[in-house]
Formats: structure tokens, C-alpha cells, sequence
């Protein structure tokens, strides 16, 4: 086989983690900079969008091109910057909280418009760059700062949620399982379409004993043993109805027929418009009243 | 995008010598990268003696890293290598989840240890997969060193003072709120 | 023969006489004419109440105007419900629907008495001649053909255009009824005639616009490729229209969930390395004050139009008000300093617009450009503008080859304050752009006194713009003893004024600010200097300019904010008495 032209130590910056050691989202540094290596494309090609979180520190740790912003939007803000340059490899990166609390709305139209995007959710569970308090993911009746009697909500399911509003590509990783999971970032990057991998990321410092990956070791089950054909929409749903409950890993659900992507048909709009194109100088006399 | 071919796992019943010593550089290569990363970790996070075992463990590995190399330099030269860094994970090295702020140097050794026996149960694990006789010897000898190796931080584990009572418990701030 | 005519209709909203406005305007600009058009409505989203203002000039027009030449009411109930937007004086010739009686009591008590009332029975002759009321509009366009000059050659190619598509029968009867209005006219002359002397220039000459139009094609011609945006009055017309060209000169516009992704999309776009811009009004700006913020910390170029409307909250979404100043130059967290442009009417939103992102790009920096209800929906009918001289500048991208030369620092501390920006998918100029404080290489930082540096920074690259003498228009004698200060849509009012006050043998000098913030203290100061007594005119309750200046400059005592709240248009007369008074006064 040939030599990939960049290995994973390519996409890694000189940045230093801040996360605690012991951190879920070490792994799945790595795990990203296997898939990327993988793929094969040079770091300034790449573009890694983030909110606000713990994990969506991840772009500072790349080589690539990075956008951190601000919490809850990484979503729209990706969008505007793989449709203002389509070749690009867009990657966005954030945890429960960014993604499917302050940045909930932003979901259903991201997955709607299906941009080429690659959508990697840190799923801890709670907010650990704030210290400790409930996310949209935490188990009902839990402990934190801000529920210390318990919890009275029911958790969001981010993978029926992203199933139900009809992704192209829905699966879910942990790092417990390095080679699985860089496989299925890998398998979400290549997918011509909006993609998305929810990794169960624990938090080492307010993640509970049975939420960290020596837990996850003996829990994870995946759905192709479980033979699941990922193919099949409400197969999918069914399982993911699971969440929180069991740990599958694998990919939920794929379009085996990808529908054109959103970028593909504004390429096609603007070639059939641009034939009416005014010069310069000109865009004014559109305006002239004979 | 060009469809590719996603990593390949390896298929240890027709590994060639070449591969698997090109293998066994990259199990030491992980282990070196880990341990630089864990250390650099526990720098930053103001933990000394633990970073200092694991930057100490960062030589070892290299050394031995050397040694692969100059065997398979001596067998086949500048030959190209088949095998990537992507097939494998966590052979020799520690998991990310092994560590701790405030960890000790005795749960540092301890880490290691465990990454020893780790790596052990590695090779022994293929070997029940492995048929030719020049990868079998290799792969052998291999695993006899991790035994090797075990002695060693074991060795080493005997010479610290003995294990602190209060070591399982965090005493340190809280994260910062960012 | 009349120069200046400025002619009001008022309606229920299924009469169609802010329509019948429309195709007024459309037949003058045809025909040649300067003219402006303003429209005004009830709440109601069809049939409420609904005016419009047609001003028609054979010099460029600076403002609504003042007073109504001549006035078409309906129904009196409708026309009263536009008190400041439909103002009567003596001079005025007021035609009524006949049907509707002789004016109400409301009108003597409003202090008025036009020169001529004059009923028409303009349903019935609809009626007779049309076959139906359906077509009142266009007795109303034949009366006003007939008595004030305006070319019926002119309106009936604008009906052709407006009914000809329209299924058969809806033009015979439009026509049928216009030639009856016309007749009608002829037949019925009034005191004193009132009619437009020819325009001077030719037909076809003139450009029909509004603000929104020419922000949009301002933003076509500095380049712009991305337009991130949700639908907000006044300003979506600037997305509409973008939606239908953008695509012409390979860009997008994609019409997000909400106000904050429509800037976060941009925003994006722009740090791809594409000129982008979104549009929004008051409400919608606080939503995307936010992501302004990492815009500024990030410097990723951006234009943001707000199109600002009477509030606060819903308010008044469809009339004008100078309200959201302070929004503009203050609103969001941090220590920062935003540039915001005011165009002042209809024709320099083009040029302003363009300026925004000239700014923009060259500053890297957002950009708000202030525009209002006003400005934005009124339409004109003004000469083209020639671009031939409109510089466009680019944004300060590294080649490959000085990437490659030394380690890239995308936030280095350049005297100018301006570092070399790169974008995603150029070799050798990875960096991390981030709403978190950085480095010089781009890298989060804790550090107070990297902050304190790279706020320096940001604040010393906008300095330059202070002394941009383009960016403020100062007429008038320098050493004059009055003046007034205006921006926004209250400059047309102001510049008429000066004109007023000069034909009565007052020297009068003005000065528009189009860069209102940062606020340039020199210009201020150099314009004070001479002054006894001034007015800084806004469609305001607070007069936001004067307080603003207020904090950055020494007001001298004499000059005194002058406001009006909004959806209560200034006259020009006024502003030339209430100086007057000030000059008797001691300064």
C-alpha cells in the first residue's frame, strides 16, 4: 500500500491540551487526527468550527485552519464558511450542551439544508468548562451544582433527534474504542452530506464512575453485532431509542442514496446564472426606468 | 473526494518479517509519543513526579524504538514500510484515561506497569495467529521482553517509599470556571 | 409653471393608492423627472389604512418635502389617520372623493385652510367609465394628469406595464378610466393652475430605486459573495434582492433560522475569505450583537446593514426613527470601537454601502451601515450614478511566497494595527481565528497584557478614519455664525433648510456626518468653531448624535439638539425658524 500523505502527527499543533488529564477528548483528538490522516487531505484544507466548551477547544489543537467561536452558533458559522469556499473539508466540533442546548435551533436547519459538514459532538453529559452544572444529555434525576436535589428533566436522545429530522449519516463512537471510532469519523468525513458522529466523551472530573471509559469497555455493544443494517431508517431509530440506556456504537443510519448535496446545487445555480451577469460598472443600469 | 480504502486492520497470518518489525517500531513509537503527551499533560497541570516517570519512560521507549530500527535497517535496509501508525492503538501505551491531575509517581509506575502487562497480553494474543516462523520468533521475543520490562518498574516500584494512605484521595482546587 | 410638486393620496388600503403612487413615480422617472415617493401604512397587513407622498421635481430632491401641493383624499377617515406624513397648508389643493362629503370638522381644527377643495365623484365616474370602482386609482391618475401636467403618454405606459399581463379587460377599463379623469380635468379647471414645467433631462435617464435597492447593489458592485440573513422590515428587501442577483457573480444567500445564524453564517463566510454582509433592523440587531463581538475580536471583515424602524420591540416596523444609534456604536460586550455608517439618502446608500465594505475589508473590522425606514423603502427616481471613479478595496491577503518566508502571525502588532489575514484552503497560513483573547500567532491567551496590546491594536487601526474628509459632507460659509447638524434621512431635510435659509438671507452652514462612529472630534470641533447658535437635527425623542457628541467633543452652549419622535417627519421651514429664534437669543 502507499504511503499516506500525511500521517496523524501532521494535523497536530504545538497547542497544549488545557483539558484535565484523563479527559475523553485526548482520545478523540486522536481519534480525528487518525481519520483525517485517513482521508488524506493537507491541514489548510481543512477547517475545523467550533462553539464554545471544553471540547470545542479541539481546533486550536490542529494544524489545520480553526474558528472558534461562540457558544451555540458553530453550526450556522460553518455553514457560512464551507458554502463561501465548498472545497474545503469543514469539521465541526462542540459538546451536548453547545450543540443541543444554547445551540439547539440550530440543529433541525443544519441537517435540512444538508451542507457537506461533519458534525462531531462531545457528549460528557455535562458542563465541565463551567464546572459541573446539568446539560441537555444529563440523565434525569442527576446530582449537579445547578440540580443538587436531582434533575426533573428528561434527557435530549441526540441521535433520534438528529434521525428524526432526517440526517443523511448518524452514528455514535467512544474513545474506549480508538480504531471504531476513528473509523466512523472517517466513514462521517467521507459521507457527501451532513454527517454526524455523537463520541461519549466523559468528563473525568464531574462525569460519574460508570459514564468513563473503563466503564464504557465493558458496556459498548456494537450494532453490526447486533446486526443492524444501517440502511434502514427505523431499524435505526428503534435502536437509538436506546441512548442512555445501552452504549451502541457503530453507525446508525446512512443514505445508501445520498441526495445532492446543498453546495452542489447552489455550484449549479450559479453556473446557469451567471451567463446574465452585468459588468461591473454596469449593475446600476438594471435600475434605469424607460 | 476520492472514495478510499479506510484504514486496513492488519491480517497477522501472512505478516511478512519486514512488516512486523516495522510494526514493533511503531508499538515503541506510540508508546514514546503517549508517555511525551501524558507527561506534558501532567506539566501542565502541575503535576512533577508523575511527569518526570513518564518523560523517564519516554526514553526507554525510544531506546528501544532504536533497537527495532537497527534490526530491521540490518535486515532490509531502507525498504519501504507497509504497515501505518493508524493500524494499531494502545499496544505499549498507557489510555488516555489512565491518568489523573495529582496522580502520584507510585500510580505513575503503576500506569506503566499495567501498559507492561498490556502489551504482553498483546503479543500473546497474536501470536495464536501468527504463522511464519521468522514473525513467531520475533513476536516471542518480544513478548519475553515485556516480561522483562514488568520487572523492571516492579523493581522500581519496591524502591519507592511505601504507598502514601492519603493517595486516592484529590485534595487539589477544583477547575477553574472558564 | 412649477419646478417642485408635491402631490399626498390617502385610501383604505384596497383602494390601491399607495400602487397608484408607484405607478405616478414610474411615469415622471420615465418621463425624466427627479422624484422621491414615501409610503405609509396602518397596522394591518392588507386593507388598513394607506397613504403614500409623491414629490416630483425637474431639480434632484432632497427630502419628502414639507406641505402637500395637492392632496387626494378617498375617505376623510383614512386621511386623517396621517397626520404629520400628510400635512396641509394654504397652498394646498385638496381633492376629495364627493361621495365622501365636505371635510369633517377634524380638518378646520388641525388649523389649515386649503387654497381649493375640490370634490369629485370620483367613484361614480370610475363607475361610468370603467364599468366598476375597481379602477379609481387611475380616474385619480387622469385628474392629476389633467390638472397639474404630468404626461398621460407617460402613465398609460406605466398601466400597460402594471395591467398588461393582468388577464383581459383590467387595462380597457384602467385606460377607459384615466381618459375619463383626464377629461374630467380639462373640463373642470381649476382657480389656479398648478402645473410641472418639463424636466431637463431625457427620458430613460433616470435610475427608480429605494435604499434597499441600492444597498443591495452597492453590495453587488463592491463584490460581495456571501449575504447571511432572515427577513426583518424594513430591511429584507436588501435580501430579496440579493437572492435573485447573487448568484449572477458566484455567490450565495442563504436565508438562516434566525438572526443570530444569519451573522454567524457570514461571519463564517468571511473567514473563508469572502466578502460578506447581512442585513437586519433593531430587534434583530440585539440578537446579533453577540456574534459581532467575535467579528471584532476575530477582525474578520463584515458589513451589517440595519434598517432602523420606530421601537423599541416591534414598535413602529414600518416608519422611520433615528433610534438605534446608541445600539449602532454601543450595543454588545467589550471594550471595542465599531465603525457605523449613515447614508443620507436614497442615491449615496450606493456609495456608502460600497464604503462599509471598503472599510470593512481594509480594517478587517464589522461595519454597520445605519440606514432607516425612510431612506430604505422610499423610492426615487434619481440620475445614475456613474462608478467609474469607485475605488474597491481587498482585504490584505499574504502571497504564498511571504508565507512561506517567515512563521505566519495573523495578529501581528503592526503599527498600523492591520496584520496580513489568510483564510482557509491558503498554503502556509493555518492559524486559529477565536472569540478568545490571542496571541500575536493566533493562540488563546490569558494574558492581561496581551489584551492590553491587542486592544491597542484594534482601536489604533481605526483611527485613520477620523481624518477621512470624504466621510463628512461640510457646506456652507465656514466662518457662518448658524448652523445645523444632520444625519441619516433627516440630512435631505437639513439640506433643504440651508437652501431655505439662504433664499431669506441667512448664512446657514450644514454638516453631514456619514461616519458616525468612531466619533471624529476634529471635524466637530472645526465646525463649532464658528458658531453662535445650531441645531443637531434627529428623528429621535433623545437626539442620540448630540449626546453621543456630548461624551467625545465640547457642544458649545448655543447649539441644542433639535428632535422629533419618530414617524414625525421634520419640514425644512421649521428648521429655518427655529434657528432664526435661536439668533436673537445670546449664545
Amino acid at each position: 500500500m502507499n504511503a499516506p500523505l500525511f500521517q496523524a502527527k501532521d494535523y497536530k499543533s504545538e497547542l497544549k491540551p488545557i483539558w484535565c488529564p484523563g479527559c475523553g477528548d485526548f482520545g478523540v483528538l486522536q481519534g480525528l487526527y487518525r481519520a483525517l490522516s485517513a482521508i488524506g487531505r493537507p491541514p489548510h484544507e481543512v477547517a475545523f468550527i467550533s462553539g464554545i466548551g471544553c471540547s470545542s477547544r479541539i481546533p486550536g489543537y490542529t494544524t489545520a485552519y480553526g474558528f472558534n467561536t461562540v457558544h451555540g452558533r458553530s453550526l450556522p458559522i460553518a455553514q457560512g464558511v464551507k458554502l463561501a469556499n465548498p472545497e474545503l473539508l469543514v469539521v465541526i466540533a462542540g459538546g451536548d450542551g453547545d450543540g443541543f442546548s444554547i445551540g439547539g435551533g440550530h440543529v433541525a436547519h443544519a441537517v435540512r439544508r444538508n451542507i457537506d459538514l461533519t458534525y462531531l459532538v462531545m457528549d460528557n453529559q455535562v458542563y465541565g468548562l463551567t464546572k459541573g452544572q446539568l446539560s441537555p444529555t444529563s440523565p434525569k434525576g442527576l446530582e449537579t451544582v445547578t440540580s443538587p436535589l436531582g434533575s426533573l428533566e428528561d434527557p435530549i436522545n441526540p441521535l433520534l433527534y438528529m434521525l428524526a429530522y432526517g440526517a443523511g449519516f448518524v452514528a455514535q463512537a467512544t474513545p474506549a474504542d480508538m480504531p471504531g471510532m476513528s473509523a466512523l469519523i472517517e466513514e462521517a468525513i467521507r459521507y457527501p452530506g451532513f454527517s454526524f458522529v455523537n463520541i461519549q466523551s466523559p468528563c473525568v472530573t464531574f462525569g460519574e464512575d460508570e459514564q468513563q471509559l473503563k466503564a464504557h469497555k465493558g458496556k459498548m455493544k456494537t450494532l453490526a453485532s447486533l446486526g443492524h443494517d444501517s440502511t434502514n431508517q427505523l431499524a435505526a431509530m428503534d435502536l437509538a431509542r436506546a441512548y442512555g440506556k445501552e452504549l451502541y456504537t457503530g453507525v446508525f443510519y446512512k443514505n445508501p442514496n445520498p441526495p445532492p448535496t446543498y453546495e452542489s446545487l447552489v455550484k449549479l445555480r450559479q453556473a446557469e446564472q451567471s451567463k446574465k451577469a452585468r459588468a461591473r460598472h454596469q449593475i446600476l443600469e438594471a435600475y434605469l426606468q424607460k | 473526494m476520492t472514495r478510499q480504502q479506510q484504514t486496513p486492520s492488519i491480517d497477522f497470518t501472512i505478516l511478512t518479517l519486514k512488516d512486523a518489525l516495522d510494526l514493533a517500531v511503531l508499538i515503541e513509537e506510540e508508546a514514546r509519543d503517549r508517555y511525551e503527551e501524558l507527561s506534558a499533560q501532567l506539566v501542565l497541570h502541575r503535576t512533577p513526579g508523575a511527569a518526570a516517570f513518564f518523560a523517564k519512560m519516554v526514553r526507554i521507549e525510544e531506546l528501544h524504538r532504536k533497537q527495532l530500527i537497527e534490526q530491521r535497517h540490518k535486515a532490509f535496509g531502507d525498504a519501504p514500510v507497509g504497515v501505518r501508525r493508524e493500524m494499531i492503538f494502545d499496544v505499549e501505551a498507557p489510555g488516555y484515561d489512565e491518568v489523573r491531575m495529582n496522580m502520584t509517581t507510585r500510580q505513575a509506575l503503576e500506569t506503566a506497569l499495567k501498559s507492561e502487562e498490556k502489551a504482553h497480553a498483546f503479543f500473546v494474543s497474536v501470536l495464536h495467529n501468527v504463522q511464519n516462523p521468522e514473525v513467531r520468533k520475533l513476536f516471542e521475543e518480544l513478548r519475553d521482553e515485556e516480561v522483562e520490562h514488568q520487572e523492571l518498574v516492579k523493581a522500581e516500584l519496591a524502591k519507592l517509599p511505601p504507598g502514601d494512605p492519603l493517595e486516592r484521595f484529590d485534595v487539589g482546587d477544583g477547575p477553574a470556571p472558564q | 409653471m412649477l419646478d417642485d410638486l408635491i402631490l399626498g393620496m390617502a385610501g383604505a388600503g384596497g383602494d390601491g393608492v399607495v400602487s397608484a403612487g408607484e405607478s405616478l413615480l414610474s411615469a415622471a422617472s420615465s418621463e425624466g423627472y427627479h422624484a422621491l415617493m414615501t409610503k405609509s401604512f396602518g397596522s394591518q397587513i392588507r386593507g388598513g389604512e394607506s397613504s403614500c407622498r409623491v414629490r416630483l421635481s425637474t431639480k434632484k430632491v432632497l427630502n419628502p418635502g414639507g406641505a402637500l401641493d395637492v392632496m387626494v383624499a378617498l375617505n376623510w377617515e383614512d386621511f386623517f389617520k396621517f397626520g404629520a406624513e400628510l400635512p396641509l397648508s394654504v397652498n394646498t389643493v385638496l381633492i376629495y372623493e364627493e361621495k365622501a362629503g365636505p371635510p369633517p370638522e377634524t380638518l378646520a381644527a388641525r388649523g389649515v385652510v386649503p387654497k381649493e377643495l375640490v370634490p369629485v365623484g370620483i367613484t361614480e365616474l370610475t363607475k361610468k367609465s370603467a364599468g366598476s370602482d375597481k379602477a379609481k386609482t387611475s380616474v385619480v391618475l387622469g385628474l392629476l394628469s389633467g390638472w397639474f401636467g404630468i404626461p398621460s403618454e407617460a402613465i398609460t405606459r406605466g398601466l400597460k406595464k402594471k395591467f398588461g399581463n393582468k388577464g383581459e379587460g383590467l387595462l380597457e377599463a384602467n385606460e377607459k378610466a384615466l381618459a375619463v379623469g383626464i377629461d374630467y380635468a380639462k373640463a373642470h379647471p381649476l382657480q389656479a393652475p398648478h402645473v410641472i414645467a418639463k424636466p431637463a433631462g431625457t427620458p430613460g435617464s433616470k435610475m427608480l430605486c429605494d435604499g434597499n435597492d441600492m444597498c443591495a447593489a452597492g453590495a453587488l458592485f463592491a463584490g460581495v459573495k456571501f449575504f447571511g440573513g432572515y427577513p426583518i422590515t424594513p430591511s429584507t428587501e436588501v435580501m430579496q434582492t440579493l437572492t435573485r442577483e447573487i448568484w449572477k457573480y458566484g455567490g450565495t444567500v442563504l436565508q438562516c433560522e434566525d438572526e443570530i445564524a444569519g451573522l454567524g453564517a457570514t461571519v463564517g463566510a468571511s473567514f473563508a475569505g469572502k466578502k460578506s454582509m447581512s442585513a437586519t433592523s433593531g430587534p434583530g440587531m440585539d440578537l446579533k450583537t453577540e456574534i459581532l463581538g467575535l467579528a471584532t475580536i476575530a477582525e474578520l471583515p463584515l458589513v451589517l446593514l440595519n434598517v432602523q424602524r420606530g421601537g423599541p420591540s416591534t414598535g413602529l416596523p414600518t416608519k422611520p426613527e433615528q433610534g438605534d444609534l446608541f445600539q449602532a456604536a454601543f450595543s454588545g460586550h467589550g471594550d471595542v470601537l465599531r465603525p457605523v455608517l449613515a447614508p443620507t439618502d436614497v442615491e449615496d446608500t450606493f456609495r456608502t454601502t460600497v464604503e462599509c465594505f471598503n472599510i470593512a475589508e481594509q480594517f478587517q473590522t464589522p461595519v454597520i451601515l445605519l440606514s432607516d425606514q425612510e431612506i430604505a423603502q422610499r423610492k426615487e427616481a434619481v440620475d445614475l450614478i456613474d462608478t467609474s471613479k469607485m475605488e474597491i478595496i481587498e482585504r490584505r491577503v499574504p502571497t504564498e511566497a511571504e508565507l512561506a518566508a517567515k512563521p505566519y502571525a495573523r495578529f501581528a502588532l503592526t503599527e498600523s494595527g492591520v496584520s496580513p489575514i489568510t483564510h482557509p484552503g491558503l498554503k502556509g497560513g493555518t492559524y486559529l481565528a477565536a472569540g478568545i483573547e490571542h496571541n500575536e500567532k493566533g493562540d488563546p491567551t490569558s494574558s492581561g497584557a496581551m489584551h492590553a496590546k491587542m486592544n491597542a491594536k484594534r482601536f489604533r487601526k481605526l483611527e485613520p478614519l477620523k481624518k477621512r474628509a470624504d466621510l463628512f459632507e461640510v457646506q456652507g460659509n465656514p466662518n457662518a455664525a448658524l448652523g445645523l447638524i444632520a444625519w441619516g434621512s433627516t440630512a435631505g431635510v437639513a439640506r433643504e433648510a440651508v437652501q431655505l435659509a439662504k433664499a431669506e438671507g441667512h448664512d446657514v452652514k450644514l454638516l453631514v456626518p456619514y461616519l458616525l462612529y468612531p466619533i471624529a472630534e476634529q471635524v466637530y470641533a472645526n465646525f463649532f468653531e464658528s458658531l453662535k447658535h445650531g441645531l443637531i437635527v434627529e428623528l429621535s425623542h433623545q437626539g442620540q448624535l448630540y449626546r453621543i457628541l456630548r461624551m467625545f467633543t465640547e457642544v458649545p452652549k448655543g447649539v441644542r439638539s433639535f428632535t422629533r419622535d419618530g414617524a414625525n417627519p421634520f419640514q425644512p421651514i421649521e428648521l429655518v425658524k427655529t434657528l432664526v429664534e435661536l439668533k436673537g437669543l445670546p449664545s
